[in-house]
């Protein structure tokens, strides 16, 4: 009876880490980051036009491209990294919802110094934007980053 | 009739308990014999007798405190009774009861449901709870009317000191 139990445990306990992990996929977070390049003038992506006007008003530039696009699914509670261009870190850490919102604590990163640390309330399926001042003047533009959330 | 007939039928003739045609039988019998006429009447003498006793005997019994006393009784056990049904009706009663005051409770403190407002949540609205920026740096909170995106803008100091 022991080893019967001991040759169906480890069975068991698969059963069980898939169920759990698939349960954890299931009602996990997809965090969307985005990072584009803001400049005075130029072409901007197709993808960003439904973008453009807000993007025009809140930073006060014309064109707009796409460097960087990451989208993955975070799990409640746990934190992950984003790679940004320029050697920058964001860090998502989605705590929960409430009243349709994805509550996160979010932390821009570069090297070793923290950038921004905040705790946002983002509309479920909303976009948030962290933009990062030009390294060299302003004839550059500057680079923005789009957060995404959607449970 | 023979004496041995008229003797089992006796008891029931001093009572008046035959049928009349029996009942004539009988005493036309002890009419002619004298054996069953006396035996008739020593059977009617004692039962004469016996009434008088027990008579005398139930005028002798006061019976003035018997009511009193059954009522008294009778009052008790329905007291007893009514706290042995109590029980097995109080949940019932206990659980309305309960039910009731809740509810009474509840309406009269509950405070009147306040004016649902109607808001609709732009599809970008960002609330910032909590903003920590490093030493030295910038930050900058804008938000779009139309479409509610919020920005956050950081500057590092490094970098201003390169402008």
């Amino acid at each position: 009876m022991i080893r019967r139990a001991a040759r169906t445990l480890p069975a068991g306990l698969s059963a069980v880490i898939v169920l759990l992990a698939m349960a954890a996929t299931a009602q996990a977070l997809s965090v969307e980051v985005t990072t584009v390049q803001a400049s005075p003038e130029g072409p901007s992506d197709a993808q960003l036009l439904p973008f453009r006007p807000r993007l025009r008003r809140l930073v006060g530039y014309r064109a707009f491209r796409v460097i960087r696009e990451e989208s993955r699914p975070c799990v409640w509670r746990n934190r992950e990294a984003f790679v940004i261009p320029g050697g920058r870190l964001l860090h998502v850490l989605p705590k929960g919802m409430r009243e349709e919102a994805v509550v996160m604590q979010v932390q821009l990163q570069e090297g070793p110094r923290s950038l921004v640390d905040t705790d946002v309330r983002l509309q479920n399926r909303g976009v948030m934007l962290f933009g990062v001042d030009p390294e060299r003047g302003t004839a550059n533009g500057v680079l923005i980053i789009m957060l995404k959330a959607e449970e | 009739m023979t004496c041995a007939e008229a003797e089992r039928l006796l008891d029931s003739f001093v009572d008046a308990e035959l049928p009349g045609p029996m009942l004539l039988e009988v005493a036309r019998h002890a009419g002619s014999c004298a054996t069953c006429d006396r035996a008739v009447r020593e059977m009617t003498a004692l039962r004469t007798s016996l009434g008088q006793v027990v008579q005398g005997e139930l005028e002798g019994i006061d019976l003035s405190g018997v009511w009193p006393a059954v009522e008294q009784r009778i009052g008790r056990s329905a007291r007893r009774g009514a706290w042995r049904r109590l029980p097995r009706q109080l949940p019932v009663w206990g659980t309305a009861a309960a039910a009731i005051a809740a509810g009474a409770l509840l309406w009269f403190r509950t405070p009147p449901p306040e004016p649902v407002r109607v808001t609709h949540a732009r599809p970008n609205q960002a609330v910032i709870e909590r903003l920590v920026s490093s030493e030295g740096s910038r930050v900058g909170i804008m938000k779009d009317r139309k479409y509610g995106t919020t920005l956050i803008m950081v500057s590092a100091p490094g970098e201003d000191a390169g402008q």
